[in-house]
């Protein structure tokens, strides 16, 4: 069995001029989620395309769950489930009406609709029509339309962008049980903190190009910087803010002179964020 | 083929047509208003049948007159009677030959051409032959013996006057089968601008699958409903079978254009600009039916004329397969045409 459920080897896509995907490599474990973060145009999204045969790739090759994404487009489409970022339910249709048409083009036998909608936290709901639910609860409608048949990958495209907490918490637990039950998780997004949390290995896109691919632990070791943030009075009264580089030879020195010289109000370690890497790595933020 | 997932999707697109309520209601309100103008137009046809005819001076003055239901009216040329008569404005010509006062004193017996258009019965043929008789007898007192010679002109199918709202039925399964078409590309083009296309395009389904799903609600749509029309309104009764395959054909030819009107709309109104635009052309040819004789050659050239004028000629004149299969095949590569069009521009969208 391969240990990989995504190979992309030379991967690339160019619009005209525009390179949109410029000839990247990556893999993608059987189990394990992959964050793929970078700004809107970055090529996530063409990425994407190309993995689940939406686009044929116009170089390199890649490989889902063995399959060709040129020559093997239905095999892969069977077998992966896709939560685009813009919703696209049936609206005129019930929550329950939308499963059920989903569960029969995916030929899934026995399928419990009720058992998903309250994984969801959708249940009660399932008869009310899509158009009358909130941004949250479409969202969460289609993660679960996405993992009904129980997909071996499942590709996430901004799964939380803009949704309240509860709704956001409620789809991160999903995507965590997927990976418990064996599923590959391929997550773009632009949401740093989200990435951090639920990925085993972040890739940061940029202008086309992988930039940087590892742990987000590593990334944050190999580029990042521990900091001191620290808040004293000074003889005005007022509070004041300093900080100081962990890590370094100076450190010690810097943190008893800080203690020794002034009236120390607060102490707080701060970590480097992904969002600090991309930003150190491309010189660019992830928002632009 | 997943047919399963085919009669899924088929079965989906059924449900979100009459959620859209304006095409529900046009569905059951154009059915209705049809088959309200259908009953309301007269069952029966104008008992004064106007009558053209050529003859030499001395008969001119049979110019206005009226005789048992017939009104005369006088051409100065026998061409321009042909025309007159093939063009469907009078159900029949009388040409008199030039030497007819000469030749009946010589005691000869000469010959009087009827033209008659294809849908006028024997009991008027008759009719007007005894008319022409008496006239003989009118003007030499006694009684004349003539030769008639007889020519049909247009289409060969003999029967009956056919009533207007019989002639306006082809029209009508048409119209309805337009107004399907508009719902169909209304639902395409929703599922465009609202990217469940695309779940659907990621789905095992192929596109293929994906588009036949999408011809069979447009021809079940419309077909049903212009069989439903024609029955009710006794457009089955005479080649039934010509009808309905007609109908068929027709319903995926027009299932074509919706799959190009969706390709270029972006909206129900859009969808509604790009269709009345269609059905004004689509509609060109009904005035061949309604009015005989109108029917110009370029008429051919609109794929909406083989639909109609095979139903009109089934239905109205018993007309049989190997009066109307050249039109059959006419329609079915008319269909494969558009369709094939329809579907390879659709599918750019689809992208």
């Amino acid at each position: 069995m391969n240990e990989y459920s995504i190979v992309a080897r030379d991967l690339a896509y160019n619009y005209g001029d525009l390179m949109a995907v410029d000839h990247i490599d990556f893999e993608v474990g059987r189990g394990e989620i992959l964050g793929f973060l970078g700004p809107n145009g970055a090529g996530k999204t063409t990425t994407v395309k190309m993995l689940t045969g939406q686009m044929k790739p116009k170089d390199g090759e890649a490989k889902v769950l063995g399959f060709s994404v040129v020559d093997n487009v239905r095999e892969i489409q069977g077998k992966i489930g896709i939560c685009f970022e813009e919703t696209n339910l049936y609206e005129g249709m019930s929550a329950r009406e939308n499963l059920n048409l989903f569960a029969r083009l995916f030929e899934v036998r026995n399928f419990d609709p009720d058992h998903l909608l309250d994984r969801v936290g959708l249940s009660g709901r399932g008869d009310d029509k899509v158009q009358n639910y909130s941004k949250g609860m479409k969202q969460r409608l289609m993660v679960a339309r996405s993992i009904l048949h129980r997909p071996e990958i499942l590709f996430l495209d901004e799964p939380t962008d803009g949704l309240d907490p509860g709704s956001a918490e409620s789809i991160r637990d999903v995507i965590l049980e997927e990976r418990e039950r064996g599923a590959s998780v391929f997550l773009t997004t632009h949401n740093m903190a989200e990435a951090d949390k639920l990925s085993d290995r972040v890739a940061f896109l940029n202008q086309g190009r992988i930039v940087a691919l590892d742990t987000p632990h590593s990334l944050k070791q190999e580029y990042g910087s521990r900091t001191l943030k620290v808040e004293i009075v000074n003889e005005e009264g007022e509070l004041e803010e300093r900080e100081i580089t962990l890590d370094t030879e100076e450190t010690p020195e810097n943190v008893r002179r800080l203690f020794a010289e002034h009236n120390v109000s607060t102490v707080h370690s701060k970590e480097a964020t992904l969002e600090d890497i991309f930003i150190d790595i491309t010189g660019r933020g992830l928002t632009e | 083929m997943n047919y399963r997932a085919i009669f899924s999707l088929t079965s989906k697109d059924f449900f979100l047509y009459f959620q859209n309520r304006l095409f529900a209601v046009v569905t059951v309100v154009g059915l209705l208003a049809y088959l309200a103008v259908y009953f309301l137009l007269p069952a029966g046809v104008d008992q004064t049948l106007e009558i053209g005819f050529h003859a030499p001076a001395q008969l001119s003055s049979l110019e206005g007159a009226r005789e048992e239901g017939l009104e005369f009216r006088s051409f100065d040329s026998e061409e321009n009677l042909r025309k007159a008569v093939e063009e469907g404005d009078y159900v029949a010509g009388i040409a008199f030959p030039e030497d007819l006062a000469s030749s009946v004193a010589a005691g000869e017996r000469p010959t009087i051409t009827l033209y008659f258009p294809p849908d006028v019965p024997d009991s008027t043929k008759s009719a007007l032959k005894s008319t022409v008789q008496n006239w003989g007898y009118a003007a030499t007192g006694k009684s004349v013996t003539v030769e008639f010679s007889e020519e049909t002109l247009g289409r060969e199918l003999v029967t009956g006057p056919i009533p207007a709202r019989d002639r306006l039925r082809p029209l009508f399964a048409v119209f309805l089968i337009m107004t399907e078409t508009m719902g169909l590309a209304s639902l395409i083009t929703e599922e465009i601008e609202t990217k469940t296309l695309k779940a659907l395009l990621v789905s095992p389904l192929n596109t293929a699958e994906i588009f036949l799903a999408k011809a069979i609600t447009g021809v079940g749509l419309a077909s049903i409903q212009a069989v439903f029309f024609m029955a009710l309104v006794g457009g089955l009764s005479r080649s039934p079978m010509i009808v309905l395959v007609s109908l068929i054909l027709g319903s995926a030819m027009l299932t074509g254009i919706s799959f190009l009107i969706a390709s270029v709309s972006s909206d129900t109104v859009s969808v509604m600009a790009w269709g009345i635009l269609a059905l004004i052309v689509m509609m060109i040819p009904a005035g061949g039916v309604l009015f005989p004789g109108a029917s110009a050659n370029w008429m051919r050239f609109i794929p909406s004329y083989y639909l109609m004028d095979s139903v009109h000629i089934a239905a109205n004149f018993g007309a049989g397969w190997s009066d109307v299969w050249t039109h059959l095949i006419a329609l079915t590569l008319s269909g494969l045409i558009i369709g094939g069009a329809g579907v390879k521009v659709l599918e750019r969208r689809f992208r």
